[in-house]
């Protein structure tokens, strides 16, 4: 089968998805919607992998098959086409979205059966697959962004799944608003990018990138990756403008699992990565990339210390693993970027899923105060969380280990790097050990709190399945790029994600001078450093969360003050609240009240009236009296009689 | 021209002219009466004062064409006066009375 | 003043009275009878025009069957007196009749000047007529009539079927065209 052909199919399977279930939206038959749903998914997966099998074949700097199905819009020398490819970074992606999201179909299944609106759901399901696959396949800016905009929407439609719940329903819409805020910065990147270059293909735009870092703030490409990286915050929530994530766990848990985890979120990560060429020689977008990055991860992982909802915790979870893979981007580490981004599509995912299998078991009990000591009710639940707990904390030789180290490793060695950035990242990594731990301490450990009337239950094998092979997923998952250090250890295993990326991923060289005896050395120790914390911080929670009663809140009184405004999330949402949504409001107000009533209001008044008057006097001519009619036409005959003999 | 012979040399323009009163005679009609039937029988005068002028015509250009308009003319009168004559009676079934203005209530 | 003038002189006045009867009698059966004297007297008009077949048709089809169709409906009805025979409104009925003044003014004009211009004497109109073949009127008009413009007959004879129902269908119905049975 021809490579275009099979990139058709890929595509085009969701959709056909789409269109199945949602011409039949209102059937409540969740075993024929699901199965839809998944088989269509399932072929996408299957033609990924054959796609990848491809590129395998095909020498390594030839890696890329495209299609071009047609064109799309051509406007003068703005020509765009409908073009897709399938290179080394977005076959990774397509086999990461189909995969897990083959498998999140499966669990929905299992998780959503009793639900009225479930064929509704697969069918928004298999629309996100679609337009994601979209995202990432399309080879220029805009067909990315028509993607880009795509998964917004479904995001936006199933965070507000159950819209009969207004908190749902405007959770839906701070998600869909936010994006928009990133979404009008990507689009006036693109401006200054095409400006600039003429052209949006991302091939061509890394191409035409300039060889010399350009050094000034201001200068044409640092303005346009800028823009760019505040669509990305948008999209993959970071600082400022993460806040619509932890609302967006409103929407059903396999959503939160597949789009705000494992894929649409990773969108803003893996557009940098498509266009290192161009990120690469604008350092000072690197540099504000690294700090809203390593910010991003240790502020968020604060707030996961303090909450009590099992999937803020986890929300608050991915925003700062996000950080992470930003920090990553940030400081020139790509491919290490592109790695967490897929070890965390995996460990994430399980969590996430995992979460709704213990949500489902409590009947819809989110509050990890009323849990405890799970693990005997929930066996496979309980070691698939387990595993990913291990994975998450960045235990080796765990899927989140190596790509966490591998982070930690260049933003201290990186040109781009800096101490602190690594000091930050690693204490972001202690606080993700301590809230993880707390987390699997107050649900799955220690004494149960489980409300009398609840009698939690393991869950059916459609969800147990995709919980199996996601944490298969997650110990193996890191072991396809074992970086140098480890691998002359154990028997010189080659670093295959590495060697796969290296045609078209830039780097940044190393600073760190010396013998090589001497960086083994170092990587070493700080390797072993932030493990030992990591370790160490994870003992302490559990201590604290199983073996002490009352030391947590001991611990939360004598922090008092700080500890309550890390609970309320910095206030953050009150201060956007207060200093720019109010404003707006209040803005908006005054310009109802004074400009619109009296201005523009008056102004379409007096037409209205204008428009009436008139009506009313031609209303006044229709009487209904047809002698009155009759007396018209003979005016009329005597006007047009008089016109010709006069003339 | 002198004046008598106005008077006593009949032309095509005598009858022309007593057409055109006989027009206007039912025109006034038309717009000024408000029963019904009397409105259609003025319809009759200007339809009458029209066959006047086409056998007028007919008869001072020789052609015999004039004469078969007014056949026609007359079966579309005969026409016209059967359905209006119906519409008379079903204004009068309800309303019992052939006033025009109950027309009125055509307009919608 | 020869017969001829005489003729005409006298019908055109009795068509133009009986006519002016039509419109100002209050009474409706008298408009219709005076309605018929306008019709007979047009018919002996035509005889004066040499079209001896359509006064025999006027006679017929308006004086008889025409006029008969009015004056049964008006004893269909009941004849109570009317009490307005006229529209109200000053400034529309003045309106009214300037209209139908200036148009009949307007027509009595056209026909002099465009007679004048067109440069005819009416001797060499009626010469001509003489001279032409209207003598024999009737046989002319059926061949014209048969021959010609037989199609336009035939449709008259379409319209004249779908009026005849269009009539019993308006009469039958209670509450209006569309009414259910």
């Amino acid at each position: 089968m021809n490579q275009q052909a099979l990139i058709a199919i890929l595509l085009l399977s969701p959709l056909i998805g789409f269109f199945l279930n949602g011409v039949r939206f209102r059937s409540t038959n969740y075993v024929l919607a699901g199965s839809i749903a998944t088989i269509a998914v399932l072929i996408s997966f299957i033609c990924s992998v054959l796609l990848f099998l491809n590129l395998v074949d095909l020498p390594p700097e030839a890696r890329r098959i495209t299609a071009n199905f047609f064109e799309w819009i051509a406007v003068d020398k703005f020509k765009i086409n409908a073009g897709f490819a399938v290179d080394q970074i977005s076959s990774i992606m397509i086999l990461i979205i189909t995969g897990v999201g083959a498998l999140i179909h499966l669990f929905s299944i299992g998780y959503m059966h009793h639900d009225k609106g479930v064929t509704k759901y697969f069918a928004y399901l298999n629309l996100f697959i679609f337009n994601m696959l979209i995202l990432v396949l399309g080879d220029s800016l805009l067909t990315m962004f028509v993607g880009w905009e795509g998964v917004g929407l479904c995001s936006y439609l199933l965070i507000g799944f159950w819209f009969n719940d207004s908190a749902k329903a405007a959770a839906g819409m701070k998600a869909f608003i936010t994006n928009r805020i990133g979404d009008a910065a990507f689009i006036i990147g693109m401006f200054i990018l095409f400006m600039t270059f003429g052209t949006l293909n991302m091939h061509e735009l890394n191409m035409l990138a300039p060889t010399i870092a350009e050094s000034s703030w201001l200068g044409a490409v640092t303005l346009g990756t800028m823009m760019l990286f505040i669509g990305a915050t948008g999209k993959s929530a970071q600082i400022p403008l993460y806040v619509w994530l932890p609302d967006a766990m409103a929407g059903p848990t396999p959503v939160s699992a597949l789009i705000h985890a494992a894929t649409m979120v990773t969108a803003g990560i893996y557009m940098i990565v498509r266009l290192n060429g161009l990120f690469i020689v604008a350092p000072n977008t690197m540099m504000v990339i690294a700090i809203v990055g390593a910010a991003t991860a240790v502020m968020a992982a604060t707030i996961g210390l303090t909450q009590f909802d099992i999937k803020k915790v986890l929300a608050y979870s991915t925003v700062s693993q996000l950080g992470y893979m930003f920090l990553a981007v940030g400081v020139g580490a790509f491919g290490a970027g592109m790695f967490h981004l897929m070890t965390h599509a995996f460990f994430k995912a399980l969590m996430f899923l995992g979460s709704g299998s213990v949500i489902h078991a409590m009947h819809e009990e989110q509050d990890i105060r009323k849990m405890g000591g799970l693990r005997k009710y929930l066996p496979i639940t309980h070691a698939t969380f387990f595993l990913g707990w291990l994975a998450i904390i960045g235990m080796p030789p765990f899927a989140g280990f190596f790509s966490k180290d591998e982070i930690l490793w260049k933003a201290f060695s990186s040109s781009q790097g800096h101490i602190l950035l690594w000091a930050a990242g690693v204490l972001g990594a202690v606080l993700t050990a301590f809230y993880m731990t707390r987390l699997m301490a107050l649900t799955f450990w220690g004494k149960s709190r489980v409300d009398k009337s609840v009698h939690p239950h393991e869950s059916p094998w459609l969800m147990t399945v995709p919980l199996i092979v996601l944490a298969i997923l997650s110990v193996v998952g890191g072991w396809v790029g074992i970086p140098h250090v480890i691998s002359e250890q154990i028997g010189h295993i080659p670093n295959f994600w590495e060697h796969w990326l290296e045609p078209v991923i830039r780097k940044l060289p190393t600073v760190v001078e010396g013998a090589h005896h001497d960086e083994t050395m170092l990587e070493w120790s700080l390797m072993g450093i932030s493990v030992g914390l990591a370790a160490i911080s994870a003992l302490t929670a559990y201590i604290m969360y199983t073996k002490k009663e009352g030391a947590s809140d001991k611990v939360a009184k004598a922090f008092g003050p700080v500890y309550q405004l890390v609970n309320k999330k910095y206030l953050v949402d009150e201060a956007y609240s207060a200093g720019i949504i109010n404003p707006l409001i209040e803005g908006s107000k005054n310009l109802w009240y004074y400009v619109d009533v009296n201005v523009i209001d008056k102004a379409t008044y007096k037409v209205t009236d204008l428009v009436r008057g008139g009506g009313s006097f031609v209303k006044s001519l229709q009487t209904g009296n047809m002698q009155q009619y009759a007396m018209y036409i003979g005016i009329g005959v005597v006007v047009a009689l008089s016109f010709v003999l006069m003339r | 021209m002198p004046e008598t012979n106005m008077i006593t040399t009949i032309g095509a323009e005598h009858y022309l002219v007593l057409s055109a009163i006989l027009f206007s005679i039912g025109m006034a009609g038309v717009l000024l009466r408000r029963n019904l039937i009397v409105l259609l029988m003025s319809i009759e005068l200007m339809l009458n004062a029209v066959n006047i002028s086409f056998v007028t015509f007919s008869y001072y250009s020789g052609k015999v064409e004039g004469q078969i308009m007014v056949f026609f003319v007359m079966t579309i009168a005969a026409a016209e006066a059967a359905v209006g004559l119906a519409l008379a009676v079903s204004i009068f079934k309800r309303f019992k009375e052939v006033n025009i203005r109950f027309f009125e209530h055509l307009k919608g | 003043m020869t017969a001829d003038v005489f003729l005409f002189w006298f019908l055109a006045l009795i068509t133009v009275i009986s006519g002016l009867a039509v419109v100002l009698m209050a009474n409706p059966i008298y408009s219709a009878l005076c309605l018929a004297m306008t019709m007979i007297s047009v018919a002996a008009i035509f005889v004066t025009l040499q079209a001896y077949f359509l006064a025999g048709v006027q006679i017929i089809v308006y004086a008889g069957a025409v006029m008969v169709l009015f004056v049964m409906v008006l004893m269909l009805f009941d004849l109570k007196h009317e009490l307005q025979a006229f529209t109200r409104g000053r400034a529309t009925g003045a309106l009214k009749i300037a209209s139908v003044g200036i148009l009949s003014g307007l027509i009595v004009g056209a026909v002099t000047i465009g007679l004048t211009i067109a440069g005819r004497s009416s001797d060499e109109v009626i010469s001509a007529a003489a001279a032409g073949g209207v003598v024999d009127t009737t046989r002319g008009l059926s061949e014209a009539l048969f021959l010609k413009n037989i199609f336009g007959f035939e449709a008259l004879g379409v319209l004249l079927l779908v009026i005849a129902v269009g009539t019993v269908a308006l009469s039958r119905s209670k509450g209006g065209t569309h009414a259910r049975d």
